[in-house]
């Protein structure tokens, strides 16, 4: 099942995902369309429906089909129709929304080279000393695009193409939790340890995945984030990890 | 009262329907690999469908029951023995104190069930029982509340239906169904012929989270960078090196490879069950039909 209405491209992901997509870019514009669906969508409190996944361009509607399409004769219509109309019906509420400015978070994150496993090679690599790295990778107000790979590892963007770098051929074995890492236009922070091919140029004392049923992800996609610089002594202040 | 590991099996853990509502923070659904056994399992011991149930790989893990249980053991055929006496599938099991459950060999599927009639007392996070990663370990145990252990003597679960399903399960020639994902249009012609005729097998490197395949190379007709968006269990994703990756109830929320198409969830079960010595054809279906039999295989199990 495939459709169109105004801007969005509404298809069915197998038999019990439904997503709305607009045009494939990495773009706040987009994105904020994107969150703003997402809150509507939740809003409505629709039966059946078991998780909302905003990633970039995208919004993926899972739902339980005994519950979701109870009784519906004809699935494939019902589910065109259920698309289209949900759209409608955002496009229309959502002028009189008014657009509430995310508040910027400001990271903290520490520089130093215990931290930053792979700011040495990135400086050779690039010809760019390491206090204009930081300075260039604390500059923009970041994006979270997506969220996934692991629960709460954020997707960031854009990192200034001065700085932009592929990720290592061979991923290591173990990144340390809060770890930051950089990976072509994406910047992103490990959540807990595990393998992974991002270049680490520093780490936040932040705990960004708290599986407290209370916490949980300390981002949600839609947040702007800033980074700032700290010292190793106010990194051991701030430790969350202790 | 409780049910204790006495040995470890390789990666045997308490699973139930799955945590959802949670995918937009990076954490994955889990739950059973094979949810038709998992269901039929529950169903005979006149459980809730979505009650945590042990799901064993083989070589399993050895249970010593503390106090008497009633179990049933659904989904593959590891030829289960009950202090070293042959024991039957698909049937309510009464078991006493200090008798143990092993496995002995993997003859039938890849995933076995061992529903217990009764409240489970584990924790549960973020409402489910299912916990990613989190394999049993020697000592581990299992609770159940003793008061929840009454089973009502004169219901027996419509023994045509526990039929139906081994059947569909493990004597079905149907091609696993497929419906095409976002990526199809981009599959060069002779990837689609190839992906529709010819069989393929799932490679060792397979667990919870995802099997890889063998069979012959796919390929894009021009290489194609996508934006991440949202996977589901079942979703077939074209690695760069032209093999196939299918994802399973472990999988991330967030994937980025071509996203070629999904197998249907009816199919799923059957497909988890499918060890590496046999072949598998795909084939194409349609929305309508998928929803279909999804709902005509659920229908049986409601009660």
């Amino acid at each position: 099942m495939r459709t169109s209405i105004n801007k969005w491209t509404i298809y069915s992901l197998g038999d019990h995902a439904l997503v709305f997509a607009l045009t494939p870019q990495i773009d706040p514009a987009i994105l904020h369309k994107i969150t703003a669906l997402h809150q509507f969508i939740e809003s409505k409190k629709i039966n059946g429906v078991l998780d909302l996944i905003p990633s970039y361009n995208s919004l993926t509607l899972v739902f339980d089909i005994s519950t979701f399409l109870q009784n519906k004769d004809n699935s494939t219509e019902y589910m065109k129709n259920f698309g289209e109309a949900l759209i409608i019906s955002f496009e229309k509420e959502k002028t009189e929304n008014q657009h509430s400015a995310n508040e910027i978070i400001k990271v903290p994150v520490c520089y130093d080279p215990i931290f930053a496993l792979d700011m040495d090679s990135l400086s050779d690599e690039k010809q760019i000393s390491i206090a204009s790295i930081i300075n260039i990778h604390c500059a923009p107000i970041y994006q979270v695009y997506s969220i996934g790979f692991l629960p709460g590892f954020t997707y960031m963007g854009t990192v200034d193409p001065q700085i932009q770098t592929p990720r290592h051929a061979q991923p290591r074995n173990a990144v340390p939790a809060g770890s930051v890492g950089i990976a072509g236009p994406q910047t992103g922070i490990y959540p807990s340890e595990c393998p992974g091919g991002w270049k680490i140029i520093g780490k936040t004392p932040w705990v960004i995945f708290d599986p407290a049923p209370t916490q949980l992800s300390r981002f949600k996609v839609g947040d702007q984030i800033q980074f700032y610089p700290i010292t190793q002594l106010e990194f051991d202040k701030i430790n969350e990890y202790k | 009262m409780s049910i204790k590991i006495i040995k470890k099996g390789i990666a045997d853990s308490i699973q139930d329907q799955g945590r959802y509502g949670y995918q937009h923070l990076g954490i994955q659904p889990n739950g059973c690999m094979d949810y038709l056994s998992a269901w039929l399992g529950n169903a005979i011991l006149q459980n809730e469908l979505n009650h945590p149930i042990l799901e064993l790989h083989f070589p399993t893990a050895q249970i010593q029951f503390t106090t008497n249980h009633t179990i049933c053991i659904t989904g593959a055929n590891f030829v289960p023995v009950l202090n070293e006496k042959s024991i039957a599938l698909n049937t309510p099991i009464q078991v006493s104190a200090m008798d143990t459950l092993s496995m002995l060999q993997p003859l039938e599927g890849k995933t076995c069930y061992v529903a217990i009639k009764g409240n489970f007392e584990n924790p549960q996070w973020l409402h489910s029982y299912s916990y990613h990663g989190k394999r049993f370990e020697k000592e581990d145990q299992i609770l159940i509340d003793d008061q929840s252990q009454h089973i009502n003597p004169n219901f027996q679960f419509n023994s045509v239906v526990i039929e139906k399903v081994h059947h569909f399960l493990f004597n079905n020639h149907t091609p696993i169904r497929i419906i095409p994902g976002p990526a199809w249009q981009d599959l060069t012609e002779d990837s689609i012929h190839h992906l529709l005729n010819s069989p393929y097998s799932i490679t060792p490197h397979a667990n919870r989270m995802g099997f890889q395949l063998s069979g012959p190379s796919l390929s894009l007709t021009t290489p194609n960078a996508y934006l991440s968006s949202a996977v589901t269990r079942g979703t077939i994703q074209l690695l760069p090196n032209g093999s196939i990756f299918v994802l399973m109830a472990d999988h991330q929320t967030i994937g980025g490879y071509a996203n070629l198409g999904q197998i249907i969830l009816v199919d799923l079960p059957r497909f988890a069950q499918i060890k590496t010595e046999h072949l598998i054809k795909f084939s194409l279906t349609k929305l309508a039909t998928a929803h279909n039999l999804y709902q005509e295989m659920y229908a049986q199990f409601k009660h």
